[in-house]
């Protein structure tokens, strides 16, 4: 990988979720996991962004124990998860990657009520109305439903006891425009009314721009960025440069560029970085800065991401 | 007043929402005194973290532009200090130069062609027009 330096922890704040030095290998030898120092602050929506195979479920899974480390622990708000993974899962509501279900002979009605028994904090109010704002119809056998709507009865069931954890393994898979839009409302006003902390797995980084504020990008198991959003906006930087004929670019920043883009006199790069700091090394080289320009967060994972799988 | 806010706009989320209120106060949408929506009805409506709301509403309390009084919401101050209609003129400017530039205009040619459409003549002899230094 060939990576500057960038932020990858978060200490010193309260964490509701966190992961030290976890290692994942699955059967066939293949590492899942390579060292993930998982920080999720109370409170957080933290954004967990990487391409497939990057590691993304297994990190959810580990926090639920359903996959056990090889090596290093996991805590949910406090709780080793290895050692009590009833009470750690207590505080947890999990919405699955894999829209699969165990008990697809159930209605949704006798589904919910199957669910409703693990958590004394289950309201059956919220519930029925989480149900109709997703459109969950109560009659029909769960293994019948169109995979939205299988996704938005997980939803249900992991908001509905309104745990202080919400763990969301690519949530809004398989749901149309609007129901994404109804789940990003329905997010928003349940964290406003009880203080939730959320881990939201995605590839489509773009649906969770309003609501993150805390971000980490997943490469080959390990985390090559893990920062608040405020320290993202302020440090990532798309330069557009006008470079003069025979540029030899800004040899003091070599190693630091995390993306190239353009050719001839017209080029964009993308830089970690102090604003003033870095436009002064261009301006130095002999290069004129035209604009600074803050990245929108898809565009900046996907910046990130590039960097760190070129070879 | 009316806040609206815009993911391709290039400022983060809560200066969006600093700068909406701060324009509801130039256009006179909102006057002293007036309530703000809750941190928790605004995220709600926008859909944006309500972390992102209290953290406009605080930078706008901090600037004076609002105000808390203790269980009963968040209302418009009385203002103090520079116009709001002079800080948001620095603003747009601000971000018109930044725009020009991007195309390689400089600050003096953008003038000009903004005198030139709303058809009020040159500025070229101005000299002490600003130079916009960054």
């Amino acid at each position: 990988m060939t990576l500057p330096s960038l932020p990858a922890r978060l200490d010193g704040r309260t964490l509701a979720l966190e992961t030290r030095a976890v290692h994942v290998t699955y059967a066939g030898g293949t590492a899942a996991l390579a060292g993930l120092d998982l920080q999720v602050p109370e409170g957080a929506v933290y954004v967990l962004a990487g391409p497939n195979g990057a590691g993304k479920s297994t990190a959810i899974k580990v926090l639920l124990d359903l996959v056990r480390p090889r090596q290093g622990t996991a805590h949910v708000c406090g709780v080793e998860v290895a050692r009590k993974p009833a009470l750690a899962r207590a505080h947890v509501g999990y919405v699955p990657e894999k829209a699969e279900i165990s008990l697809g002979w159930l209605d949704a009605a006798r589904y919910l009520r199957h669910h409703a028994a693990f958590f004394d904090a289950w309201d059956w109010d919220y519930a029925r109305a989480l149900c109709a704002r997703l459109n969950v119809p109560l009659e029909p056998r769960v293994g019948t439903l169109s995979k939205g709507g299988l996704r938005a009865l997980m939803l249900v069931t992991a908001l509905a006891h309104r745990p202080p954890v919400l763990l969301l393994d690519e949530p809004a898979d398989g749901l149309d425009p609007l129901a994404r839009e109804t789940l990003a409302a329905l997010l928003v006003e349940h964290m406003a009314e009880w203080p939730t902390t959320v881990l939201w797995s995605t590839h489509h980084v773009h649906e969770a721009d309003r609501l993150a504020d805390h971000v980490g990008l997943l490469l080959g198991g390990r985390l090559v960025l893990q920062a608040e959003r405020g320290a993202l906006d302020a440090a990532l930087r798309r330069y557009r440069i006008q470079a003069p004929p025979g540029w030899a670019g800004a040899p003091s920043l070599n190693g630091e560029v995390l993306l190239r883009e353009g050719s001839g006199p017209d080029l964009a790069w993308t830089v970690w970085g102090d604003e003033r700091e870095v436009a002064g090394r261009i301006t130095a080289s002999g290069a004129t800065v035209r604009d600074a320009a803050r990245l929108s967060l898809e565009d900046a994972a996907l910046a990130v991401l590039r960097a760190g799988s070129r070879p | 007043m009316l806040i609206r806010i815009e993911l391709s706009d290039p400022r983060p989320i809560y200066q969006q929402i600093v700068d909406e209120v701060r324009r509801g106060i130039v256009l006179g949408t909102a006057l002293p005194e007036d309530p703000l929506p809750s941190v928790r009805a605004l995220a709600a409506e926008l859909r944006v973290n309500p972390n992102t709301v209290a953290q406009a509403y605080r930078e706008l309390e901090r600037a004076g532009v609002i105000y808390t009084r203790r269980g009963q919401g968040t209302f418009i101050a009385t203002p103090t200090g520079p116009s709001e209609r002079d800080l948001l003129l620095d603003d747009v400017v601000d971000r018109a130069i930044r725009d020009a530039r991007r195309f390689g205009i400089e600050p003096h040619e953008l003038a000009e062609a903004i005198l030139r459409a709303a058809g009020a003549g040159s500025l070229s002899s101005s000299p002490s027009f600003p130079s916009g230094d960054r």
